[in-house]
């Protein structure tokens, strides 16, 4: 018997619906003060093999914690030999837990994805630069010398390409900025992707921030294609200080 | 649940997610049958990160127009060396350029 | 289902993978087993976990019931 954890809730009382969790599990609250930890007990049934259906049942769960808790929500597949173990955990992490409740209590995270013809937009820069004269370094070169010549034509390319992409992920932020209280932005990640964006917002301006994406569809810069999610229980807003970092 | 993504365009960002989910560095194999393998691929991305840090350091001088054509010949070769080098290794040991990276947790990717 | 809805059904899977594999609150260490302990092969939308025998290894004791054959 084993016991898999969704989430730490701001509750220590017992969880009143009669949700189901991984492998048919009943959810039930494990307190700790004044805090708790929503688990299920895995029985013998747990199968061998993990697959996306468990990775739904454990977002399905976090989301229904949502409704009443605030939550912060573990990382799928997050195991318990047993009650002592959590307790223990609990025990350590607790001021961690506390803080980040206290922050994200009343918040969603929004997600947003842009994609951009990054690969087109590298070979204008690319040909660009290429007709200002500069190959002319390359042809009366060691080898030595064109390698790097090259890789500077790379490096120009690359710097260019960047230039441009930060310049448009400023007038997407600026959609946003006024209904976030916090944002994580990842920028480039692939020539395609231009960014990937998570958005902390107060559940009372949600509406509002729906409403910045339409606009940004409207009105945003050109040639952009967007996904955007939620609302999530905060995965990318959780930040935990591990214990012993606090021994000075 | 599919009410939370809304997308005109699933084809592309399934594309460019998948990409990027198969670039995330696996945790190093401590298996004892794999050490090999393991402390190979630590080496060579200490080795590919100083690479990065040298080339970098060059494409700025050479910006800067602070190289000598002595010295651009001397950085050009030992680089191209360096990179060659590189290649030889990951083959030798089957390891792909997206596994040359190291997760530090909260502090994110080493390159 | 039609191609349509097949795609943002895996669109919804990816987004929420992107968050429950390496975000949330993140236990690592001797009390827990997790996500990285097992050999996550991420292929396209498919989730491929190494057996309950990896798991049963690493902490050296055997998971109930883990007679099965894998699927």
């Amino acid at each position: 018997m084993k016991i898999y954890a969704y989430g730490v809730i701001d509750s220590n009382c017992r969880i009143e619906d009669s949700s189901k969790g991984i492998e048919g599990g009943r959810i039930y609250n494990i307190p700790y003060r004044d805090i708790g930890i929503a688990v299920s007990d895995l029985d013998g049934r747990y199968q061998k093999n993990i697959n996306p259906d468990h990775v739904l049942e454990h977002e399905r769960v976090a989301e229904k914690l949502m409704e009443s808790f605030a939550v912060l929500p573990m990382r799928f597949f997050t195991i318990f030999k047993d009650k002592e173990e959590i307790l223990s955990m609990m025990s350590e992490y607790y001021d961690s837990f506390n803080e980040n409740l206290n922050r994200l209590r009343g918040k969603l995270e929004f997600g947003l994805k842009v994609i951009w013809s990054g690969d087109v937009i590298k070979k204008r820069i690319a040909e660009n630069n290429a007709g200002k004269g500069q190959s002319k370094l390359l042809s009366n070169g060691s080898p030595a010398r064109n390698y790097i010549m090259e890789k500077f034509e790379k490096y120009k390319m690359n710097r260019q390409f960047e230039k441009e992409g930060h310049r448009d992920i400023s007038a997407i932020d600026e959609f946003f900025s006024g209904f976030a209280v916090e944002k994580k932005l990842d920028t480039l990640k692939s020539d395609k992707l231009l960014l990937t964006a998570s958005y902390l917002v107060e559940k009372a301006k949600q509406d509002d921030f729906k409403q910045a994406f339409e606009r940004l569809k409207k009105s945003g810069p050109d040639g952009l294609k967007y996904l955007f999610s939620g609302p999530w229980p905060p995965y990318n807003f959780i930040n935990l200080t591990k214990p012993e970092f606090k021994k000075a | 649940m599919n009410k939370k993504v809304k997308t005109d365009s699933p084809d592309v960002f399934i594309e460019e997610i998948e990409k990027i989910q198969e670039a995330i560095p696996k945790r190093i194999d401590a298996n004892p049958q794999n050490v090999e393998k393991g402390l190979a691929k630590l080496v060579l991305t200490l080795v590919e990160l100083i690479r990065k840090l040298l080339e970098k350091q060059a494409m700025r001088r050479v910006d800067g127009g602070s190289l000598t054509d002595e010295e651009i010949e001397k950085v050009g070769e030992t680089l191209m060396k360096l990179e060659n080098k590189m290649k030889e290794l990951k083959e030798v040991f089957g390891l792909k350029d997206e596994e040359l990276n190291i997760n530090l947790g909260p502090l994110g990717d080493l390159m | 289902m039609n191609n349509v809805m097949l795609k943002s059904k895996d669109v919804t899977l990816l987004e929420i993978l992107d968050r429950v594999l390496e975000k949330g609150v993140v236990i690592s260490g001797d009390v827990v087993i997790s996500v990285a302990d097992v050999d996550l092969v991420y292929l396209g939308l498919k989730v491929l976990l190494s057996s309950v025998e990896t798991m049963e290894r690493l902490r050296g004791a055997p998971f109930a019931g883990a007679g099965e054959e894998p699927t």
